[in-house]
């Protein structure tokens, strides 16, 4: 019963990392136009306890992507410098809608091996039922 | 009546078995975007190595008696000549799926084997 738990506890890991990085998607999503926004990225890495993997999976802090931000010829916005210009985010919609499947593809597998697990523990304890 | 114990004994064992690679791949669809993490597997069940302990082969004190301990649980290794992601990563989450398909099936087997051996074993006590 033990792989079991220990199972569902590491799956359930992966789904909150993976709905995680789904929220930061949607954020830089959200701030496509924000004038100065940096996309947000988090980091996937392994759980460790007393020095030893557990197999879960844990996200590492929020990373702001460096690089140059685009400039925007746009001399009415109220940011625009003398020369009409303004930052703009450097979030590509592209490269956020393939991260998004990725993490929804990732986050349906989790979620059909936690069911898997769930049925067959529950038939373990069905032969006690009887 | 010795047959059925053994037989019951060997498919709790088979059913562990499954359940410990069902773990193992727990931990690879969990990790199926942690960069330079390889994909694991256990070995196929073999009723000769420690899953099914024979009466006779049992040692006094061995610690995979105890109750808790995980002495029985399968080895896993890494899965080589896998293709790997530009990160390092050699989870392929088709071919995890269709793993967990099959330790699944295999604890359903085991744990059909284990249900009629008990009914067997109840009908023979006359509790049908």
């Amino acid at each position: 019963m033990a792989e079991f738990s220990d199972s569902l506890s590491i799956l359930s890991s992966g789904m909150r990392s993976q709905g995680q990085r789904l929220r930061h998607i949607a954020e830089n999503i959200a701030n496509e136009d924000t004038p100065g926004y940096r996309r947000k990225t988090i980091e996937f890495r392994a759980h460790v306890e007393d020095g030893r993997r557990t197999g879960a999976i844990e996200t590492g802090p929020v990373r702001l992507e460096r690089g140059e931000l685009p400039k925007i010829h746009d001399p009415a916005h109220p940011m625009a410098d003398a020369e009409g210009y303004h930052e703009g985010s450097n979030v590509e919609l592209l490269t956020e809608m393939a991260d998004a499947r990725e993490a929804q593809r990732s986050y349906e597998a989790n979620l059909k091996m936690f069911e898997q697990v769930r049925r067959m523990s529950s038939q373990l304890l069905d032969i006690l039922k009887r | 009546m010795t047959e059925i114990p053994d037989l019951m004994r060997l498919a709790s064992g088979a059913a562990r078995h499954a359940a410990s690679r069902q773990a193992t791949i727990a931990a690879n669809v969990a990790n199926a975007d942690t960069p330079g993490f390889r994909a694991r597997d256990v070995d196929t069940f073999s009723p000769d190595d420690g899953f099914a302990l024979r009466r006779s082969e049992l040692i006094p004190g061995d610690p995979r008696h105890f109750a808790g301990r995980t002495g029985t649980a399968a080895e896993a290794h890494d899965l080589r000549d896998l293709p790997a992601d530009p990160n390092g990563n050699t989870v392929d989450l088709e071919d995890q799926i269709l793993r967990g398909i099959d330790a699944a099936r295999a604890h359903d087997r085991a744990l059909t084997v284990y249900r009629s051996s008990l009914d067997l074993l109840r009908a023979s006590l006359g509790r049908g």
